[in-house]
C-alpha cells in the first residue's frame, strides 16, 4: 500500500503526469455521509460542497455486449458517454476510475491527484467517490450499488489497466465516433502470477505454486460514465418538491384514457339508448313464451362475466374462427380497434338500459295506452308521445347507469379491443396497466378520477329523480289542460305514484327518493 | 308540452355530444400522435409517412420506447403506434387471433417458434436480438436471505412470484431452474407441476412485470424476473442470480410479421436495434445484452 502511494508521489513530483498513477485508495464505502452532495432531479449531475469539480451527463451502463463490429472482436464492451468522458469499471471488490488525460491535467482536478494525503484523509477524492455513489444510488434502481460493497478505488489517467488477468481499455473507438470500455482476458505467464503472489507477501512452497492458476479475469458488474467538469460549469437542477412536484406529476400524465373512455361510452350510449328502448318496446309486444327467451337473451350480458362477453365477441369477430374470418374478408375487421371497444361497451351496458326501460314501460297503466288507441293514435305515436314521456325519469336514470357501466367496462374491452394507448386504453384499463407497470401513482390518479365520476353520476341520478318528480306533476297539470286526453284527468299521476318502487328494478335509488318525497 | 321539448332537447344534446366526441376524439388522437413523433412535417415532405406497430416482450416495456424515440429522430417519416408489451405467449396468441402488427419481439425461442408454426411471422427475417439473465429479486431493503436456488423452500419465504409458464417465458426459465433442483416436474418448464413443498407458495403472474410488481408491493417475498426488470421497476433488488446453466439460454428473437405492409421499415428497425451505437447505450442502461 504505502509503497504504491509513494510511487505515485514520486511520479507526480517528477511531473510525469501522463504516466501517473495507479493511485490506490482504500476507501471505506459506503462512503461517509453523503452530506454536501447535491444531485440533479434526473440523476445526471452532481456537485459536492467545496469540491472544485463536478459531474455531469452521468450514465450507468448495466450490461455490455460481446458483439463483434465488422468482424473484429473487441472482447466484452460497455459504451462510454463519449471520448472525453470518465469511466468507472466496477467489479465485486474493485472500481477502476479512468480519468481522461485532459481532466487529469486540468487545474481543477489535478490538485486532487497530486495531494495524496488529502486523497486519503477525505479531500476531493472522497468527494469524487461520494458524488459517484450519490449519482449511482439515484439511477441504480435496484441494481448493485457502487456503495453496496467495500471496494478498492483505483484512479488512473492511462488508457489501459490490467486487473486480475483482464485488460481494460478506455475509449476504444469501435464504430466511428463511438467509444467503449473493452474488457478482455489476457494471457499471463505463470511466472508473473507467482511474482505477484510473492510480491504481495504470500509465501508459497513449490507444490502449491505449481497448482496456482492464472487469474480467471474479472467480472464487470457495471460501468459508470459521464463528464468531469469544473464545478462552475455544472448547474444542478434539483427535483421539484411539494406543489411543484404535483404540478410536474399532473403535467406528465397522459390524459388520453379519459377522452377514450368518454368517447367510447358516449358513442356506445347512442346505440344503447336506441337499441334498449326498441328492445324494451318489442318485448312488450310479443307473446309471453318468446318474451321469456328474448328477455333472458337481452339480459344475459349483465349476468355473464365480462370476459365471457369478450371471448364470444372475439370468437365472432376474430381471425381464429370461420365466422370471424368471413367477416374480416367482407370488410368487418373489428378486433383490437376502437370500434371493438365501443362494441364491448354496448354489449355490457345494453341490459341496464333495456331492463330499466322495460320496467318503466310495464309500469304504465295499460288503460291509458288503450285510451290513446281508442283515440286513433298510431303505435309509434303512443310510444313517442305517451310512453316515452311518462317513463322518462326511469329511462334517463337507466341511461346514466348504462353510461357509467360503459365507462367502467374492463374485461370485455381488454379481450376484444386490447390496450392501445390513445385508442382503446380506457381509464379502467389504464389503471390496471399503470399499476402493473409499476406506476402506482398514475394508477391512483385514475382511481381518484373514476371515483369522482361515479360519485357525480349517482348524485346526478338522485338529483334528477327528485327534480323530475316536480316535472311530472307539471306534466300532469299540462295533461289536465290537454284537449287530447279529456277522460284521463289525473291518471298519469296515479300511475306514476302507484308503481315505481317495485318496477324499477335497475334503479332503486331513484325509486326510493321518489317514494321518500311522496310520503 | 314542456316535457316533450325537454326530451327532444336532451336527445339532441346527447347525440350532438356523441358526434362531436367522435370527431373531436379522432382529431385529438391524431394530434396526440403528432406529439409522439419528434417530426416536423416540413423536413422531408417526399418520404411517405410510415406507422409501425410492434408487439414486444413485456420486459422491453421501458427500453424499447427509448430506442423508438431515437429511431424517429433519425427517420422523420416513421412513427410508432402504441407498442404492445405483453407476455410473449399472449402476443403470439393475439397475432394468431388477427391483431395486425409489423414486428414481433419475444423473450424466448419457443414463443417465436410457435409464432412461426402459426404462420404469423416471416421466418427469413428472424434473428436473435438480445440476451438477458434470470435473477431472484426481493423488495428493496428486505431481509430475505437467498443464497442458492434451494432456498425457495425456506420457511421465511411465504410467496414466490413466477410468470405463468403458459405464456410468460420468464416463468418457463424459472421453472427450468426449479426443475434442475427437482422442484418442478417438466423439463421444458412449461407443462409440469411444482413439488409439494412449493405448491402453496407459487403466485403466478400474467407477465414478468407483474411478478416484479408483486415483489415490489411486498405481496411476494421473492420473484423470478430478468436482470433488466430491475431497471424498470422501483423497489426491487437482486437477491440471487440464477446460474445460466440452470435454464435454457435467455434469447429474444425478433421477426417481421407476415403480411406486414411496412416490412422493409420493420426490418430496418430490427437492424437499427442491434447495430446503432446510440441504441446500444440504451440497451446497456436497461440491462439487455445485444447479441
Amino acid at each position: 500500500m504505502s509503497k504504491l502511494i509513494t510511487k505515485a508521489r514520486i511520479a507526480t513530483r517528477s511531473s510525469v503526469v501522463f504516466l501517473t498513477l495507479a493511485l490506490i485508495l482504500v476507501s471505506v464505502t459506503p462512503v461517509l455521509a453523503q452530506d454536501g452532495i447535491s444531485v440533479s432531479a434526473d440523476g445526471s449531475s452532481a456537485k459536492a460542497v467545496d469540491a472544485p469539480f463536478a459531474i455531469s451527463d452521468f450514465t450507468r451502463f448495466n450490461t455490455g455486449t460481446s458483439k463483434t463490429y465488422q468482424g473484429i472482436d473487441y472482447g466484452y464492451r460497455f459504451p462510454m458517454v463519449d471520448a472525453d468522458s470518465f469511466a468507472v469499471v466496477v467489479t465485486a471488490d474493485t472500481a477502476v476510475v479512468f480519468v481522461p488525460p485532459a481532466v487529469a491535467e486540468s487545474s481543477w482536478f489535478r490538485p486532487s491527484l497530486q495531494s495524496e494525503t488529502r486523497l486519503i484523509d477525505g479531500g476531493e477524492m472522497t468527494a469524487l467517490i461520494s458524488m459517484l455513489s450519490a449519482l449511482d444510488a439515484a439511477v441504480s434502481n435496484g441494481g448493485v450499488e457502487l456503495s453496496a460493497a467495500k471496494r478498492q478505488f483505483i484512479l488512473t489517467d492511462e488508457t489501459g489497466y490490467q486487473l486480475n488477468g483482464s485488460q481494460i481499455e478506455r475509449a476504444v473507438e469501435v464504430e466511428p465516433g463511438h467509444y467503449y470500455i473493452t474488457v478482455r482476458q489476457v494471457d499471463i505467464t505463470r511466472d508473473k502470477v507467482v511474482d505477484a503472489q510473492t510480491e504481495s507477501g504470500i509465501q508459497l512452497d513449490n507444490q502449491t505454486q505449481s497448482q496456482v492458476e492464472p487469474p480467471s479475469g474479472i467480472d464487470v458488474q457495471f460501468v459508470l460514465s459521464g463528464h468531469l467538469k469544473a464545478a462552475s460549469e455544472v448547474a444542478i437542477v434539483p427535483a421539484a418538491s411539494g406543489f411543484g412536484a404535483f404540478q410536474d406529476f399532473l403535467h406528465g400524465i397522459d390524459y388520453r384514457p379519459f377522452w377514450v373512455s368518454l368517447r367510447t361510452s358516449a358513442v356506445a350510449m347512442v346505440f344503447v339508448f336506441v337499441l334498449g328502448l326498441l328492445a324494451a318496446h318489442l318485448s312488450l309486444k310479443i307473446n309471453s313464451r318468446l318474451k321469456g327467451v328474448l328477455d333472458s337473451l337481452f339480459t344475459i350480458p349483465m349476468v355473464l362475466p365480462p370476459t365471457v362477453c369478450g371471448f364470444l365477441l372475439l370468437v365472432l369477430f376474430g381471425n381464429s374462427t370461420a365466422i370471424g374470418r368471413w367477416l374480416i374478408d367482407h370488410g368487418i375487421s373489428l378486433v383490437f380497434s376502437w370500434p371493438a371497444a365501443v362494441l364491448a361497451a354496448i354489449v355490457v351496458s345494453f341490459p341496464l338500459m333495456y331492463r330499466t326501460a322495460r320496467g318503466a314501460f310495464e309500469a304504465l297503466d295499460p288503460a291509458l295506452l288503450d285510451a290513446a288507441r281508442t283515440l286513433g293514435w298510431k303505435e309509434s305515436r303512443i310510444f313517442a308521445r305517451l310512453m316515452l314521456p311518462l317513463a322518462w325519469p326511469s329511462i334517463a336514470a337507466g341511461t346514466v347507469l348504462a353510461f357509467a357501466r360503459a365507462m367502467g367496462e374492463f374485461g370485455a374491452t381488454l379481450f376484444v379491443a386490447g390496450n392501445y394507448a390513445g385508442v382503446t386504453q380506457t381509464m379502467p384499463i389504464a389503471i390496471y396497466f399503470q399499476w402493473m407497470g409499476g406506476h402506482s401513482d398514475i394508477a391512483t390518479f385514475w382511481v381518484f378520477v373514476v371515483i369522482v365520476i361515479s360519485f357525480v353520476v349517482i348524485l346526478f341520478i338522485n338529483w334528477y329523480a327528485s327534480h323530475t318528480q316536480r316535472f311530472r306533476q307539471g306534466g300532469a297539470d299540462l295533461a289536465d289542460e290537454s284537449p287530447l286526453l279529456p277522460g284521463v284527468k289525473g291518471t298519469p299521476v296515479s300511475v306514476a305514484a302507484g308503481k315505481p318502487e317495485k318496477t324499477k328494478a335497475g334503479n332503486d335509488t331513484a325509486g326510493k327518493t321518489k317514494a321518500g318525497r311522496r310520503r | 308540452m314542456l316535457n316533450k321539448k325537454r326530451i327532444k332537447l336532451l336527445l339532441v344534446a346527447l347525440s350532438a355530444i356523441a358526434l362531436s366526441l367522435i370527431f373531436f376524439g379522432c382529431g385529438g388522437q391524431q394530434s396526440e400522435k403528432k406529439d409522439d413523433t419528434v417530426t416536423p412535417l416540413t423536413s422531408k415532405p417526399v418520404a411517405e409517412q410510415v406507422t409501425l406497430q410492434i408487439f414486444a416482450a413485456n420486459s422491453l416495456e421501458k427500453a424499447l420506447p427509448e430506442v423508438q424515440k431515437l429511431y424517429m429522430a433519425e427517420h422523420k417519416n416513421v412513427i410508432f403506434s402504441d407498442t404492445q408489451f405483453k407476455a410473449s405467449g399472449d402476443l403470439v396468441e393475439q397475432l394468431g387471433a388477427g391483431a395486425s402488427a409489423d414486428l414481433l419481439i419475444t423473450a424466448s425461442k419457443g414463443s417465436m417458434d410457435t409464432a412461426a408454426k402459426n404462420g404469423s411471422i416471416d421466418e427469413a427475417t428472424r434473428l436473435d436480438m438480445f440476451g438477458n439473465d434470470l435473477i431472484v429479486v426481493r423488495a428493496k431493503g428486505s431481509d430475505v436471505r437467498f443464497g442458492s436456488l434451494q432456498d425457495v423452500t425456506s420457511g421465511s419465504i411465504a410467496k414466490i412470484a413466477i410468470g405463468d409458464a403458459a405464456t410468460v417465458p420468464a416463468g418457463q426459465y424459472a421453472n427450468q431452474a426449479l426443475n434442475s433442483i427437482g422442484l418442478y416436474s417438466g423439463e421444458t418448464g412449461k407443462e409440469g407441476q411444482y413439488a409439494d413443498t412449493l405448491k402453496g407458495k407459487i403466485v403466478l403472474a400474467d407477465k414478468v412485470g407483474t411478478a416484479a410488481n408483486y415483489v415490489a408491493t411486498g405481496d411476494c417475498q421473492i420473484g423470478f424476473v430478468y436482470t433488466s426488470d430491475l431497471y424498470r421497476y422501483e423497489g426491487i433488488e437482486t437477491a440471487y442470480t440464477v446460474p445460466s446453466d440452470a435454464h435454457k439460454a435467455i434469447v429474444y428473437p425478433g421477426a417481421v410479421v407476415k403480411g406486414s405492409t411496412e416490412a422493409e421499415v420493420a426490418l430496418d428497425f430490427l437492424d437499427f436495434c442491434r447495430t446503432n451505437p446510440e441504441a446500444q447505450k440504451i440497451w446497456s442502461q436497461f440491462g439487455f445484452e445485444v447479441l
